[in-house]
């Protein structure tokens, strides 16, 4: 009996460190629109809930729009207004993709791994497939990564005069990290 | 002099008073707007107040209903934390867990209270006040997420 237990215990435990589903739901994904003209376009989201899976090498993230959080109140009403981000038809930003050379990455020995991630960002209810470059560190069995990458705001169907006008960037920068469990 | 350029010299300085007036007026309203701040949230009224749990059991039963009634306000929830999850160094995330469903609340703070949530464990008794953000269902989790920003200790 002890030595089932023992035997379940160990299952147990080594099954949560080396677990293929890694997943956390305080991932932070910020976006910086700012230009010269306006500091004001930036907000973060730290509750972006995300997953790896460490032998297929795929990976999710979702992000509440509504839970972007600006300094300041004005830009973030507009931000999810129905002419931005329409947050109340479309309540989240999805990204569906892959570790497109996972064969770089030993999720079982600490270290630092440059790769490179592809699948579709959704925003707006529009999908598009990016490529974006990402750094994976494994330390005792935790897995983070972080990505920076942009994209261009037409291409997700989002237009208007601040953009034109030079007030919001036509491509803000994203950065986005998470440390999953 | 004619007749006609009297009546424009007349129109001329209240015009140029005029213009600078809306001028003054545009640049007034955009730095207002500009430098424009969202309250300490632990100085502002709860519209509502409610146990971690039941809030979770309301969006569950129907999240249109409880998203109208919810989201842009400030609401103060009680309960006790399920767990802590730290997006960065600076700060934690606090969750409410309903165990039965898998379906969660999750506090971000305010920056002046980034370490009030940095002093809880898990299993204390709370009541935190936050900007509810409604809520999305996870495909990736299989479960109902509630988000609240701009949140604070209620003390």
């Amino acid at each position: 009996m002890k030595k089932l237990f023992l035997f379940l215990s160990f299952i147990a435990i080594t099954g949560g460190i080396f677990a293929q589903k890694k997943t956390t739901t305080a991932a932070t994904v910020a976006f910086d629109a700012s230009t010269s003209v306006d500091a004001l376009p930036k907000a973060e989201n730290k509750t972006a809930i995300a997953v790896i899976d460490t032998k297929t090498g795929v990976v999710q993230f979702e992000a509440s729009v509504k839970n972007f959080a600006f300094s300041n109140p004005t830009i973030q009403n507009h931000f999810n207004g129905e002419k931005w981000m329409n947050s109340d038809m479309h309540p989240k930003f999805t990204f569906k993709g892959a570790v497109t050379d996972l064969t770089k990455v030993n999720f079982e020995k600490n270290g630092t791994y440059t790769i490179s991630v592809t699948g579709e960002l959704t925003i707006k209810g529009v999908s598009k497939t990016i490529t974006a470059p990402a750094t994976v560190s494994v330390n005792g069995g935790m897995v983070s990564a972080t990505s920076e990458f942009s994209f261009k705001l037409a291409d997700f169907g989002i237009t208007g005069v601040p953009i034109d006008a030079g007030k919001v960037a036509k491509e803000p920068k994203v950065t986005v990290s998470a440390e999953f469990k | 002099m004619s007749n006609t350029t009297a009546k424009r010299k007349r129109w001329k300085k209240p015009l140029i008073i005029g213009g600078f007036l809306v001028v003054i007026g545009v640049a007034v309203a955009y730095w207002f707007v500009a430098t424009e701040k969202f309250a300490d949230t632990s100085n502002r009224k709860a519209a509502h107040t409610v146990n971690a749990i039941d809030l979770i059991k309301e969006f569950i039963a129907n999240d249109s209903l409880a998203n109208k009634k919810y989201t842009g306000k400030i609401i103060t929830v009680n309960g006790t934390v399920s767990e802590l999850e730290a997006p960065d160094s600076t700060t934690v995330n606090v969750k409410f867990v309903d165990t039965t469903t898998g379906s969660f609340l999750n506090f971000q703070f305010q920056e002046q209270h980034l370490a009030e949530g940095k002093g809880l464990k898990v299993g204390d008794s709370v009541s935190i006040k936050g900007s509810c953000s409604g809520s999305i269902y996870s495909d990736i989790l299989g479960t109902t997420s509630i988000s609240f920003q701009r949140a604070a200790l209620n003390k």
